[in-house]
């Protein structure tokens, strides 16, 4: 099995309304994979489907979804809870109320580890303390005896990354992991994620609206637009070769150093659409500078060689 | 924490200041003369001069005030008219029936309200939320003395499973002093229960909402650990609180449930009080609710600090 997480035709409902359609995704063994776009385009609910955390009155579908070579659509609850528990580590994007304020991290950090492994108290806090060594903190035993929000916002993301590594997870969702903190915070657990994946070979889901940052840490890249990864592949291949016109204004948009003075920044008219999203037709056929009568009829689907595209074009 | 502690009692003593200058003057006001009251309308008024020359009550009011509170703060409130004793005495007496039904009452409203609050919370719209919702409407809705004669109608009357009234110290018999207290202690729990429940389960369905809760369901933990450790702990604040004050205003008096009892609590002696214008009986009494309703509000303040450690740091400035 040389793939961390496969989901195939994933579909989440809200009602009668869709909010993602038709999306598929593959994580290889070991890759960081980056899932890029707008607000409201769907990175975050999908993440949340593959670790069975849908919000109350969300429903979803797929043909196959798989993560850590367990087929999780014909797991029982008891299993998936199981599997998931200890396969999958998660990393939110708010770093205030993911680890319980009344709690003090000592009592919070080791209970999956001690759950799943079937540990001592002891032995978790021993893992604990060296986890919290390898995220950057000097004195480990003095944070395990602080409540939350007697740490700063990067202290307490850096122990929500030492409470997912715990059980040597397979996969790590981080959605938005870096978003609460400031630059420099940023730049130290971005590279703290580029090193557990290169040591470890933990393989990442990230979730960013930062092209910027995704094209800087991840091997391969989905661009997500109102519910539907629209185009997928290397980081290579899509930053040199962009095929949907989506990810091309994308592309685009990233700001970089050589813009000239009074050069407008571009942008893209519109907003995301948040109806009509399980329509046959390409979903950004209204802001697509391209688009042609076909466009909101019908869409292909192109794949060549590990880059995946749905345009007409 | 001790710096804490200390502030709360200094505001304590004010407001205790502030209830006896209150309590003071306004049963001061109210016309009719306690001498006469005491001596009776047969009395010649040479005889109401006397006593009231004796019991001082000819000094200007703020000198009796202050007699009254040097003789308070000695825990001497003076003698109670209609019973010839001392009005201390007459509280330490019935201090352990109102302590013991409330405490009763209370533990059976708080084992309740907390487990179908939390299942109600959990399993929001499942028979059990419907059910502990129609236990709350009917807790505030139905009114105690009409339970109370029910209880004492079935429980007392047909089955004679319980006494229909009195109350047996523990000390005599503990048995049948459980048995005393346990229909006035249910009654009471049914009073209370509504307000807890609702209080729980709207606590309980807040911190099921909290991002903590997704951690701790991604962890994969077991259900006891996820809804216990992480849910219920983060909702104890708020019922906390108002089980406080459901206590603390259960042992200042349950005046209904013990005159439907026959109970010889605290509640009882309010209302002799207040019937016979005990006016030094009434006054001691208030003195020792609001104290002891100082005194439960403390320490339920405390144990919050304790489950809310962030208070702790709060008050002293840390955050």
């Amino acid at each position: 099995m040389n793939e961390t997480v496969l989901v195939k035709n994933l579909h989440i409902k809200a009602g009668k309304n869709t909010l993602v359609s038709k999306t598929s995704l593959t994580i290889k063994k070991g890759e960081i994979f980056g899932l890029v776009g707008e607000s409201g385009s769907g990175k975050t609910i999908t993440a949340k489907a593959i670790i069975d955390l849908l919000p109350e009155g969300l429903t979803y579908t797929a043909d196959e979804i798989i993560t850590a070579g367990k087929n999780i659509l014909t797991a029982s609850r008891e299993e998936k809870k199981e599997h998931i528990g200890k396969n999958i580590g998660y990393i939110p994007q708010n770093t205030v109320f993911y680890l319980h304020p009344m709690i003090k991290i000592k009592n919070q950090i080791g209970d999956g580890y001690m759950y799943h492994m079937k540990k001592t108290k002891k032995e978790a806090l021993k893992r604990a303390e060296s986890l919290l060594i390898k995220v950057g903190f000097k004195s480990p035993k003095t944070v395990l005896n602080y409540y939350p929000w007697q740490l700063s916002g990067g202290m307490r993301q850096r122990c929500n990354i030492a409470m997912a590594l715990m059980n040597d997870p397979k996969l790590i969702i981080a959605d938005e992991p870096s978003t609460a903190l400031d630059t420099t915070v940023q730049k130290q657990v971005m590279e703290l994620f580029k090193t557990i994946n290169k040591s470890l070979g933990i393989s990442m889901l990230l979730i960013s609206h930062d092209l910027g940052l995704i094209k800087h840490y991840c091997h391969s890249i989905g661009v997500m637009y109102a519910g539907q990864i629209i185009e997928s592949g290397s980081r290579e291949e899509l930053f040199n070769n962009p095929k949907h016109p989506y990810t091309q204004l994308l592309m685009k948009i990233v700001p970089s150093l050589s813009i000239k003075k009074n050069e407008p920044l571009t942008e893209i008219p519109g907003y995301v659409p948040e109806k009509g999203r399980d329509s046959r037709g390409c979903l950004f056929v209204k802001r697509c500078p391209k688009a042609m009568e076909v466009c909101s009829q019908t869409v292909e689907e192109h794949e060549e060689k590990g880059h995946y595209y749905r345009c007409n074009l | 924490m001790l710096t804490y502690v200390l502030s709360r009692i200094k505001s304590s003593i004010v407001v205790l200041f502030v209830v006896s200058v209150i309590t003071f003057f306004v049963l001061m006001i109210i016309p009719g003369n306690p001498a006469q009251l005491i001596l009776g309308t047969d009395a010649t008024a040479e005889m109401v001069a006397d006593l009231t020359e004796s019991m001082g009550l000819n000094k200007p009011l703020y000198q009796q005030y202050l007699g009254w509170l040097l003789d308070l703060l000695k825990l001497d409130m003076g003698t109670s008219y209609v019973y010839g004793e001392e009005v201390t005495r007459l509280i330490i007496r019935s201090i352990p029936v109102t302590i013991s039904i409330s405490i009763f009452a209370m533990a059976i409203a708080v084992f309740i309200a907390f487990i179908f609050g939390t299942i109600a919370a959990i399993k929001k719209n499942s028979i059990i939320d419907y059910f502990s919702r129609s236990i709350m409407q009917l807790g505030v809705a139905i009114p105690s003395f009409w339970i109370g004669m029910v209880f004492i109608v079935y429980f007392g009357m047909k089955l004679r499973i319980f006494p229909v009234s009195g109350y047996v110290p523990i000390n005599e018999n503990f048995l049948n002093s459980l048995k005393s207290i346990i229909l006035p202690s249910v009654v009471l729990a049914i009073g209370e229960l509504g307000t807890l429940l609702r209080i729980v389960r709207s606590s309980m369905l807040d911190s099921l909402k909290q991002d903590y809760m997704d951690m701790a369901k991604v962890k994969g933990l077991s259900a006891g650990k996820i809804y216990i450790k992480y849910a219920l702990r983060g909702a104890l604040t708020a019922p906390l609180t108002i089980i406080g004050m459901q206590f603390a205003k259960l042992a200042g008096g349950t005046v209904v449930v013990e005159t439907i009892f026959a109970l010889p609590g605290l509640g009882r002696l309010v209302l002799t009080a207040v019937e016979h214008r005990d006016i030094i009986l009434l006054q001691g009494l208030v003195m020792f609710i609001t104290a002891s309703v100082i005194f439960i509000t403390l320490i339920v303040d405390i144990l919050i600090m304790f489950i809310n450690p962030r208070i702790k740091s709060f008050q002293q400035g840390e955050l």
